[in-house]
């Protein structure tokens, strides 16, 4: 018999589908490694490095508690995706590699008021308006051009600036995290490069798996939260995933080489080199906090134009009184740094693949959800259930704020296309009732259900985790994709 | 051994292995593998002088995929000759002629990760992953 995988690591289970890395285990960790699973999910993790990238970032000066896996860990550049790391407020490091290069790639929820009985034979028609009114894939054209004092202001405000314009109205920056707006954000800091790459992009999906999603409420399985969220068995809703487009990959790119150059001034000694980081204090990590607020702001930006987008195809199909009454459920980001509070202790929690959830009674949730807990949504693949959860206080006890963001990936994307072609895919999803609008067959194939891990699995340890708790669950009926 | 390239496996992302007999020629194989990657068509020929300063080599190469990648996503760009490469310490010049269309694939970013470039018995060796 084989030696069993992970032999060579020190992993303990610790709590309910809690394993741990101690801190002992390698001479340059500074806090242990915690990963959230169960055994089969963990067996996964152990087929990539992902665990070894994340004692990587138990190195990080400053970290405080543990570098924190979600169920959905996967293999990353640096830090794994679906990792967390806190560090000290204010000489703890900041690290462009931990937020990643789509800063704040996020998903955003909006519930129509029609069911899909209803939608009937429409469903074609309004994925193809959707795929029309937001542009995916490389190319460029049908985004909103921004530039200038314009672009400046949408740095500084996110999407109120698009409010002021006409653009999506105020109950939906109410319902967005942080109210779409990162405090400190300072557009000097966002160099041309960077203006010059988002400009056009602002209201367009990207590729990869970016994606808009037209979805069912398949099954509510928390009656009053579901209500709470304005959710009902049989609803019409879409999904929207994207994020800070080519602006912040350079603002990324940017500070990465910028904190590459700078990190041994600070006395900072890295196990990889992606891991580039400066204290929060130095001059790099305060222009990099305020450059990733901007970027930041602008993603969200994006996906309130994506949802005007969305909304202006309802009004084209389905009627104003439709357009008018498609309710924007929330908004969340899951690859972002953000200064928080947890027991008198300011940290920087860096989520990478890894989404906030605020249970009851946070000050930081909007009125209509303070009694529920915080909205949060996890995409699984085309083809696969998604889910609605709710933020549990366990998450604030056991992993500052934050629970997962998707199924998570499984196989390499030259691995996906080893095993399926893009039109054949698209075949099966059709078959599947679910109609395709997607710019490039081999993107398509990449993100082949396959690819990704069992999500019902992942939100099943989240919820025993006490991190979140399953409101509902939705069921794709039409994608459109880069 | 001739200059090539090849693309590993690397759960969610690119790896871009590049072998060539000088240092010079992995920085000409890596132009030619982003162009395989971003698959442009047939468009206006266009040329571009370029110039990229970095910390070290394994940087500069970054630097050098990393502005490819920039001109592709700003301006359609996709290379299919380098002329000219001067490798300088620290930087790097080069005159990119190319096509200008819209490429199907585009980079998001050139990482650090696993970043490599050295001599390995008597040719050069390069590893980059790339943010897709």
């Amino acid at each position: 018999m084989s030696a069993p995988r992970g032999a060579g690591l020190d992993l303990r289970p610790v709590g309910e589908s809690l394993w741990e890395i101690p801190a002992s285990s390698r001479p340059d960790m500074r806090v242990p490694a915690r990963v959230f699973a169960d055994r089969e999910l963990l067996d996964a993790i152990l087929d990539d490095r992902s665990l070894e990238q994340l004692q990587n970032v138990a190195t990080l000066p400053g970290i405080v508690e543990a570098a924190l896996a979600m169920p959905d860990i996967h293999q990353g550049y640096g830090f794994p995706v679906g990792g967390v790391a806190a560090t000290e407020v204010p000489d703890g490091v900041v690290s462009p590699g931990g937020v990643g290069y789509d800063i704040n790639c996020g998903v955003r929820l909006l519930a129509l008021p029609v069911t899909l009985a209803e939608l009937g034979g429409r469903r074609e028609t309004l994925v193809h308006e959707i795929s029309r009114a937001a542009p995916a894939g490389a190319g460029k054209e049908g985004g909103i051009r921004v530039r200038g004092d314009d672009l400046d202001r949408l740095l500084r405000m996110g999407p109120s600036a698009l409010v002021e314009r006409g653009i999506g109205t105020g109950d939906d920056v109410e319902r967005t995290e942080s109210q779409g707006c990162l405090e400190g954000a300072d557009p000097s800091a966002v160099s041309e490069r960077a203006r010059l790459r988002g400009e056009g992009q602002l209201g367009t999906i990207g590729s990869g798996n970016h994606f808009v999603e037209l979805q069912r409420v398949e099954e509510v399985l928390d009656a009053e939260t579901a209500a709470a969220f304005g959710l009902r068995e049989g609803q019409v809703a879409v999904l929207i995933h994207s994020g800070s487009r080519g602006l912040g990959h350079q603002v990324c790119t940017d500070y990465v080489k910028r904190m590459d150059a700078a990190h041994r001034r600070y006395g900072i000694e890295l196990p990889d080199r992606q891991l580039a980081c400066a204290p929060q204090s130095s001059p790099e990590g305060r222009a990099y906090l305020a450059a990733m607020a901007a970027a930041a702001n602008f993603a969200w930006a994006n996906r309130h134009a994506l949802a005007h987008a969305v909304r202006e195809s309802v009004r084209r199909v389905l009627g104003g009184e439709a357009a008018d009454g498609t309710r924007q459920v929330y908004d969340v980001a899951h690859n972002v740094a953000k200064i928080e509070r947890y027991d008198g202790l300011e940290v920087c929690v860096h989520r990478k693949g890894a989404t906030r959830a605020f249970p009851a009674g946070s000050p930081d949730l909007p009125r209509d959800y303070r009694a529920t807990g915080q909205p949060v949504f996890v995409p699984g693949s085309m083809g696969t259930a998604s889910f609605v959860l709710a933020g549990e206080p366990g998450s604030i006890e056991r992993s500052f704020g934050t629970c997962c963001h998707g199924a998570g990936r499984r196989l390499s994307r030259t691995g996906a296309r080893k095993r399926i072609g893009g039109a054949e895919l698209r075949r099966q999803l059709e078959a599947e009732g679910i109609v395709v609008r997607c710019a490039s067959n081999r993107g398509l194939a990449e993100e082949a259900p396959f690819a990704y891990k069992d999500v019902d699995r992942v939100v099943a340890v989240v919820e025993r985790a006490g991190l979140a708790r399953r409101v509902a669950r939705l069921r794709p009926v039409g994608v459109v994709k880069g | 051994v001739p200059p090539a390239h090849r693309f590993a496996s690397h759960t969610g992302e690119v790896e871009i292995e590049i072998e060539a007999p000088t240092e010079r020629d992995v920085f000409a194989e890596a132009a030619r593998a982003l162009a395989e990657l971003m698959d442009g068509e047939d468009g206006e020929p266009a040329t571009r002088d370029v110039r990229v300063e970095a910390a070290d080599r394994p940087a500069l190469l970054a630097e050098w995929l990393g502005e490819l990648a920039f001109l592709a996503e700003t301006e359609g760009l996709v290379p299919e000759r380098v002329a000219a490469l001067e490798l300088g310490e620290g930087a790097l010049r080069a005159r990119v002629e190319g096509r200008t269309s819209t490429p199907r694939h585009l980079v998001k970013a050139v990482t650090y990760h696993d970043l490599t470039l050295e001599e390995r018995d008597g040719s050069w060796f390069a590893r980059v992953v790339l943010d897709v």
